[in-house]
């Protein structure tokens, strides 16, 4: 029998190909592109000049990314600060507390919370949480820990509920679902004899998680709130509601400030001039690289522990 | 410490454990129900049927959001799934285990967190500011570029599951590979990536960033794909942030609609995965 | 000779009702070595987790019957488990080391107790060692990952780290399934000297091992204990039919 080489074989294989790389030529494409568009603002202001420049001016043409970086990076940190602790008992409460018969619905409830759309967690925000946080939840902390030295400076000011304690809030809900199923997934690959082997010596349960569990786990964690850093330091809608989009650098939680992804929000449509619209690129792309650098660590870490995050 | 203590350390963990998974089921049902409170009540039929009065004047609907949003997600959909599809095959049928398949899946995970702000900011650069205006072609592709990644991974993952003997028993029948891969592998996942598209479209349907600069919106009725189109998201974004209570009222009606559909998607997507692949 | 186990008309359920050990009744004396055998599935491994209750850790599963440890019954309601298991250890079919280091594996169990004190500690984690005989092969990388010893000596570590506490009684399940030949001479020369402190139970598919260890032996089948005698006495005339056929090779 003669063994026949069907052309549509090439064809399907060709075709196949060329969509694979397609998500690499859409990465260089999203690279190139920013930096093209970016080029007049990187000129005009360099690269660490941009950076720490705290001036947003569009009148007088000036513009720097520090008070943007400043509100990214501090609702990200604080919002990972405030889901972490959440995230990981979550996590405990699934992999060792829970009864199998809850173990499933409430998954789903988790599922359900990551599924959200942000619009709805920036419009829920806007009037629902941020009234609450401004007449009631941070007048209180003013009052408490806002008494206290050192820290008291976090909790100056007019509690207003639009400020940087109450985008992080949002964000650290919406991060909390990721965060959990990670870190799930990663004490799931503790070897049930080992932890056996700790119960056995007389470890509560606390003590077989807490020496045993996290400790193999750390790894497959720590990337698991790196990866959410990633997703919280991009995201848009959640906050843009709720910060105010003020361009400053403040010591207080209750002020109003802005992020990339919220400056770009807000005036991207409007920006005349060519500098100004050219400066939004260029934010844009300072957001890109440092998702782009956040995410691939997180991918390394995630490898090394030999699971793969969950496409969804 | 004594073994008193320690237990009492254990009970006390645990039971902090307890109240964080308690947290979490807070703020589900706050949001959920909150919007679905302030939702229920603004849906009315002209919601539906109706498209939205000049500013200012009460009534009116979100007609032109409602068909916009399904157009330029069907649209989207159209271009994302294929190319999603095709290129997953390829990772998972012809590529084997190799750097470039690492590589294009690992492109693959990071792309799917990246934000899609920065998405939108691209297709701009790219197919509105030289057209010089919105289209509602440019909020297809956007969305398109978001799904991609997203559905390429599902499929790899759900070809791979498929069994090997499975492509041998039809390559000795004498078929070729790609008719293997087509009639046979395709069949095996089928579920999986059914599944895989229906998550895709669950994530795309309540974008926002992408969106505001590429299809923008339009308080008229517009299915011309040529300009600009309304969307559910951009307009939640506008009439929540606006300043009239009608709006508002408009607003928590739509992030009901919203809301429901994508959960209901989640919900069903879960539940194939279930039948077919068990409690994984 | 003084009985320390002793175990009667025990009944054990898996969820689903699954009966899997039925009506056992066996004397376990101190400071002796008893091995417990079986072809895969006759609840050897189920058996010798009654012991230390390690059933309990999953949901379903319900005991019958007594096991007596000090004249009291261990299968109650109302015994701590923390304080019976750091009293009975338990070595398993693969090497166990905790994420840490070797002195913090071997010294894990001392400082669950509340042992602080860094001289006490050490000095129990070395006699520990030289039990287990792995001293020497260790003593000067006591502060490195437990992860970078070899399978055999992980197994010894796991030994010292159950001996590190001085229990009363050590379960082995298979301690040797995962070792070669060499590291389970090591491990069989070790339980044999261990029994003049503890009390031995071993679950065992080698019918050598068992054999060469130890005094007593249990054969079970389909969740029955088949036979109950001295291992020299089963090993030569065994009384049951069913022992001469597995012994001597005839199934399982």
């Amino acid at each position: 029998m003669k063994f026949k080489y069907s052309p549509m074989d090439w064809v399907f294989k060709v075709v196949t190909a060329a969509a694979a790389l397609t998500i690499v030529v859409i990465f260089a494409g999203i690279l190139f592109v920013l930096i093209r568009e970016s080029k007049p603002a990187i000129q005009a202001f360099g690269v660490f000049k941009f950076i720490f420049s705290t001036d947003w001016d569009p009148v007088k043409e000036s513009f720097g990314a520090a008070t943007n970086l400043f509100g990214t990076l501090v609702t990200t940190f604080l919002s990972l600060l405030l889901a972490m602790p959440v995230a990981i008992g979550i996590a405990i409460f699934l992999t060792e507390i829970a009864p199998s018969f809850l173990k499933g619905p409430f998954g789903v409830a988790i599922e359900m919370l990551a599924a959200i759309p942000s619009i709805i967690y920036g419009m829920w925000g806007l009037f629902t949480l941020s009234p609450l946080m401004g007449n009631h939840i941070e007048p209180w902390l003013q009052n408490t820990i806002g008494k206290l030295p050192l820290i008291g400076i976090l909790f100056q000011g007019t509690p207003m509920g639009v400020d940087l304690l109450t985008a992080s809030l949002i964000l650290s809900i919406m991060v909390i679902p990721f965060t959990a199923s990670i870190a799930r997934d990663a004490f799931q690959l503790t070897p049930a004899i080992v932890k056996e082997s700790a119960y056995a010596m007389g470890a509560t349960k606390w003590e077989v998680v807490k020496n045993v569990v996290l400790p193999y786990s750390k790894l497959g964690v720590f990337g698991g709130a790196v990866l959410s850093l990633g997703r919280a330091l991009g995201e848009t809608m959640a906050v843009a509601f709720v910060l105010g989009n003020n361009h400053q650098i403040t010591k207080s939680l209750f002020d109003a400030a802005a992020t990339i992804t919220v400056t770009l929000a807000n005036e991207f449509t409007e920006a005349s001039g060519r500098i100004y619209l050219s400066s939004l690129f260029y934010i844009a792309l300072l957001l890109f690289v440092l998702s782009f650098v956040l995410l691939t660590a997180a991918k390394l870490l995630l490898f090394k522990t030999g699971k793969q995050e969950n496409p969804r | 410490m004594s073994e008193r203590t320690r237990k009492i350390e254990s009970a006390l963990a645990l039971v902090l454990s307890t109240l964080a998974a308690l947290v979490g089921l807070f703020w589900l049902v706050f949001i959920l129900g909150d919007v679905i409170m302030k939702g229920a009540s603004a849906i009315t039929p002209s919601l539906f049927l109706h498209n939205p009065t000049p500013e200012g004047v009460e009534g009116g609907g979100l007609k032109n959001a409602f068909v916009g949003q399904g157009l330029i997600t069907l649209f989207a959909t159209l271009f994302g799934v294929p190319i999603g599809l095709l290129g997953g095959t390829f990772l998972a049928e012809y590529a084997g285990h190799g750097k470039v398949t690492r590589m294009i899946s690992a492109l693959s995970d990071i792309m799917i967190s990246v934000p899609t702000m920065v998405v939108g900011t691209f297709i701009y650069a790219v197919m509105v500011k030289p057209l010089g205006h919105f289209s509602g072609w440019a909020g297809s592709v956007a969305l398109a570029v978001v799904m991609v990644p997203v559905v390429l991974r599902t499929t790899e993952n759900m070809l791979r599951l498929v069994p090997w003997t499975l492509r041998e028993a039809a390559f000795a029948l004498g078929a070729p590979k790609y008719k293997v891969i087509t009639q046979v592998v395709y069949r095996g996942a089928i579920t999986g990536i059914f599944t895989g598209v229906l998550l895709s479209i669950a994530r795309v349907a309540g974008e926002t960033a992408p969106l505001l600069f590429t299809s923008f919106s339009n308080n008229f009725f517009s299915t011309d794909m040529k300009g600009p189109v309304a969307s559910l998201t951009v307009t939640i974004f506008q009439y929540a942030m606006g300043p009239y209570d009608d709006w508002h009222q408009q607003a928590w009606a739509a992030a009901l609609v919203i809301t429901l559909f994508i959960l209901a998607i989640t919900i069903v997507g879960r539940i194939f995965i279930k039948l077919r692949y068990g409690n994984k | 000779m003084n009985i320390d186990f002793d175990v009667k008309g025990l009944n054990f359920y898996y969820p689903g009702g699954h009966h899997s050990l039925k009506n056992i009744n066996l004397q376990v004396y101190k400071h002796s070595i008893t091995a417990l055998i079986g072809p895969s599935g006759c609840g050897k491994t189920t058996l010798l987790r009654c012991f230390n209750r390690m059933h309990d850790l999953y949901p379903g599963n319900r005991y019958d019957g007594e096991i007596l440890f000090e004249g009291r019954n261990i299968l109650t309601q109302g015994v701590d488990l923390i304080s019976l298991r750091s009293r009975i250890g338990m070595v398993f079919q693969k090497p166990t080391p905790f994420p840490m280091t070797i002195f913090d594996n071997i010294a894990y169990g001392l400082k669950l107790r509340g042992v602080k004190k860094r001289g006490l500690l050490s000095e129990k984690v070395e006699h520990a060692l030289i039990q287990a005989a792995l001293w020497n092969e260790v003593k000067d990388k006591l502060h490195q990952s437990a992860y970078a010893l070899s399978g055999g000596q992980q197994q010894r570590l796991v030994i010292a780290r159950a001996l590190a506490v001085e229990p009363e009684a050590i379960l082995f399940d298979e301690p040797t399934s995962a070792l070669d030949p060499i590291s389970t001479a090591k491990i069989e020369e070790l339980v044999e000297e261990l029994k003049k402190d503890v009390t031995i139970l071993i679950v065992t598919h080698n019918l050598q091992q068992a054999a060469r260890v130890s005094e007593w032996t249990g054969f079970l089948m389909l969740g029955e204990l088949v036979e109950f005698e001295k291992t020299e006495q089963m090993f030569t005339s065994p009384r049951e039919k069913l022992t001469e056929d597995y012994i001597t090779g005839r199934f399982g």
